[in-house]
């Protein structure tokens, strides 16, 4: 009579939905292109969708080169569906792309002053795969709209925000902090996972070198 | 002509093939060749049921057109253009006190004093005559508007799809009698079968029940009609009158050479068509290729949901408009008129030929949230652009993404419902051009529906072994520099470089550069360039990312 109310309760908490503390819950993952930060992501990568925030003291750190192989591969699937950029800081640099292996015909570009409300459309109409985002400001409720709009559009949903927004709460479902190396030899970054669902605890340090084709 | 060397041209000779269009037609009509006799005679022709025509005619229908209120005053209706005015039709109560069709005003006005008489609204019929078109077209594509009252199907062909000729008739009649504009004028056509055109329209307009599939029959069922069915001129009705012929019936059974002879090759011709002796090809109707619907609103409204909710009757008929022909257009105009204000216009652009009216609906939502309206609105006009080719595909089974399943329409979904939101140019693709100078190196592109177009040719596909940037600014920014070395965020490092990159002199826009990577103290790199003219400036153009 026991075992089974155990065997119900470990069904019961396998669920993606139960987050328990430190517990690695299984959800849907693809690699990160790096070795070292697979290891250290709960599930082994980067979650096929949800949303994730990736937060930088200033742009330029390797925020981008954080997520190439990821941008690189989801853009090869077949069938693929859009990466939007929302209101990126910067024009994205064709050449650049390519020579990562970024499928460019792809690759959306959305220049808004509505930001949250186009991120929110693309996350949420099924038609992407990933939605990359550069928000000024989001209250955490605005995040938790995003977060449901991805689970709905089955969509990866990065945020690009500043690290002055660490200490406030977010309901995304994994929070990374960028900062760069301090051996200025080096082009990477060390990576920090400020909340995940049993990720590492540990900072990670990547080197984009190893990204650059 | 030699006929030898007619043979040259048509290698089978003409002769072998009575019924050929080779022969010419005075052939027929020539009294040596033996003209059939009676009525048992025409029996003997073997014709296969090679058509069947549907007609609908109108009765009443300038009546109808002018949707006269019931007018207590007995109506008649007026051929405005004719220069001696007949009664063309007369309702009910004019009927009643004996008035009747073909008289002239005089006349009608001697027996009723206080006759309504109007003129005729020709443009209203011909619009309702193409309306029933329309819904005709749904069943054939071979439809043609027999003027002013009379509308031919040929509908073989389509009996097979719609599960059998009764079953056509049926729906073909539903169709008619569900249709909101033609219910409202409780306009009530009359169907009628035939294997020929003329005789199907005769039977519609004498009011005859006639669901003809043979041939044979033919002829005998159609001589109780009346001469009048065939609408010949008034004239020539009057002379056959006169020869003591009333019916199509003792039509039939005059001599045909001596009939040729008094009434013209023509009319013998017609007579031949009506019984399916003669071919009798009929002008396909052209439909309207573009969409048009105006809605004049009760009152004035403001209020956008309203004006939505007001639009969604045009917009439900654009997607008939559009499923009849199995068509999607990719632009759409909203023109609001006003009371005094000049017309807004509203132009949706869609990345994909759409045909959905809660698509277009929900499209437009968005496009006017940003619009501002001077003045209420009064009136909507709808106009659509011109039509494409829409591709018929099911819904999935999954969702989007799942299963590794194709999007289907969710992908031009998205870029339409932002572009509605954010115009046109805030949603583009990027796409690269083979150009050495980095800022013509890519341009904006229109999203690519298509995935895995290659590369245009000749695009360098790698700048190896120079690397360039993930972004680029929109303009080069120029950088501070103290003793020639630049400054961004502290003193920048110069750690890769330079590649020269010079270029463009024959267009105005040459740029002579040399690159370098850098990266500041806080370890970001940027991608900056210092000129090679005399200036000698430092300048940020990329960032690593």
């Amino acid at each position: 009579m026991l075992e089974t109310h155990e065997k119900q309760l470990e069904e019961l908490l396998a669920h993606p939905s139960v987050w328990r503390g430190r517990s690695r819950a299984t959800v849907e993952t693809f690699p990160t292109g790096f070795a070292a930060l697979d290891a250290g992501l709960p599930g082994g990568g980067w979650p096929r969708h949800g949303l994730i925030e990736i937060l930088t003291p200033q742009p330029g750190v390797g925020e981008l080169y954080l997520l190439l192989p990821a941008l690189a591969a989801l853009s090869r699937l077949t069938p693929a569906r859009w990466c939007t950029w929302v209101s990126p800081p910067h024009e994205p640099y064709a050449p650049g792309l390519v020579a990562h292996g970024v499928a460019l015909d792809r690759m959306l570009i959305v220049r808004t002053h509505l930001p949250l409300w186009a991120q929110e459309q693309a996350l949420r109409s099924g038609a992407c795969e990933v939605a990359l985002a550069w928000l000024p400001r989001a209250s955490p409720r605005a995040i938790r709209r995003l977060q449901l709009a991805a689970e709905q559009g089955r969509a990866l949903g990065v945020l690009y925000r500043s690290k002055a927004f660490a200490s406030e709460p977010s309901p995304a479902m994994l929070r990374v902090m960028l900062e760069p190396l301090a051996d200025a030899g080096r082009h990477g970054a060390r990576v920090s996972l400020l909340k995940s669902r049993g990720g590492s605890r540990d900072p990670i340090d990547l080197e984009w070198a190893a990204a650059a084709a | 002509m030699h006929p030898r060397s007619y043979r040259l041209i048509f290698p089978e000779p003409a002769t072998s093939f009575p019924g050929s269009s080779a022969t010419p037609s005075v052939l027929r009509v020539r009294p040596a060749s033996p003209p059939p006799k009676g009525p048992d005679s025409q029996a003997a022709l073997k014709l296969a049921p090679r058509e069947l025509w549907i007609a609908v005619h109108v009765p009443q229908l300038p009546l109808l057109a002018l949707q006269a209120a019931a007018s207590s005053a007995p109506l008649v209706i007026l051929d405005a253009a004719d220069r001696n005015p007949r009664i063309i039709a007369a309702d009910a109560n004019a009927q009643a006190a004996g008035v009747q069709v073909g008289m002239t005003l005089g006349a009608a006005f001697a027996l009723v004093p206080h006759l309504d008489a109007r003129p005729r609204d020709a443009a209203r019929e011909v619009a309702l005559m193409r309306r029933l078109a329309g819904i005709a077209a749904t069943f054939t594509p071979q439809v043609s508007i027999e003027p002013p009252d009379g509308l031919l199907l040929e509908i073989k062909p389509s009996i097979a799809l719609f599960g059998g000729l009764r079953a056509l008739c049926r729906q073909l009649r539903d169709a008619c009698r569900a249709d909101p504009v033609l219910a409202q004028i409780q306009l009530q056509p009359r169907f009628t079968l035939a294997p020929t055109a003329l005789a199907a329209l005769a039977a519609a307009r004498a009011g005859a029940r006639c669901f003809i599939t043979d041939p044979n029959v033919l002829p005998a069922r159609l001589k109780p009609l009346p001469l009048a069915t065939l609408r010949w001129p008034e004239e020539e009705n009057a002379r056959l009158l006169g020869m003591g012929v009333r019916t199509l019936g003792e039509l039939m059974r005059l001599p045909r050479a001596g009939f040729a002879k008094r009434f013209g090759v023509e009319r013998l011709a017609d007579l031949d068509r009506l019984l399916g002796r003669r071919a009798d090809p009929r002008r396909r109707l052209v439909r309207r290729e573009r969409y048009r619907g105006r809605l004049d609103l009760d009152h004035e409204i403001e209020d956008h949901e309203r004006i939505l909710e007001a639009l969604r009757p045009l917009l439900d008929e654009l997607e008939q408009f559009l499923r009849t022909r199995q068509r999607g257009i990719t632009a759409l105009q909203c023109r609001f008129h006003h009371y005094r204000a000049a017309p807004t216009f509203c132009t949706l652009r869609l990345a994909h030929p759409e045909a959905n009216a809660g698509r277009l609906q929900a499209l437009l939502r968005e496009r006017l949230a940003n619009l501002v309206l001077p003045e209420p609105v009064r009136r909507c006009e709808l106009r659509g652009g011109a039509l494409s080719e829409r591709p018929l595909t099911s819904s999935p089974l999954w969702p989007a993404g799942e299963r590794g399943h194709a999007p289907a329409g969710e992908m031009p979904a998205l870029i339409e419902h932002l572009r509605a939101r954010l115009g046109v140019g805030a949603v583009y693709g990027i796409t690269q051009v083979s150009e050495h100078r980095p800022e013509r190196a890519q341009a904006a592109a229109e999203p690519a529906l298509v995935h895995g177009s290659k590369l245009p040719h000749g695009v360098l596909s790698s700048y190896a072994p120079f690397r360039r940037p993930l972004w680029l600014l929109h303009a080069p920014q120029e950088l501070d520099s103290q003793r020639g070395r630049p400054r961004h965020g502290g003193e920048l490092k110069l750690l890769a470089g330079p590649e020269r990159i010079e270029s463009g002199w024959w267009d105005g826009a040459d740029v002579q550069r040399d690159y370098y990577i850098a990266s500041n103290t806080h370890g970001a790199r940027f991608w900056i360039y210092r000129e090679c003219n005399a200036s000698r400036r430092w300048f940020l153009h990329g960032i690593f990312g």
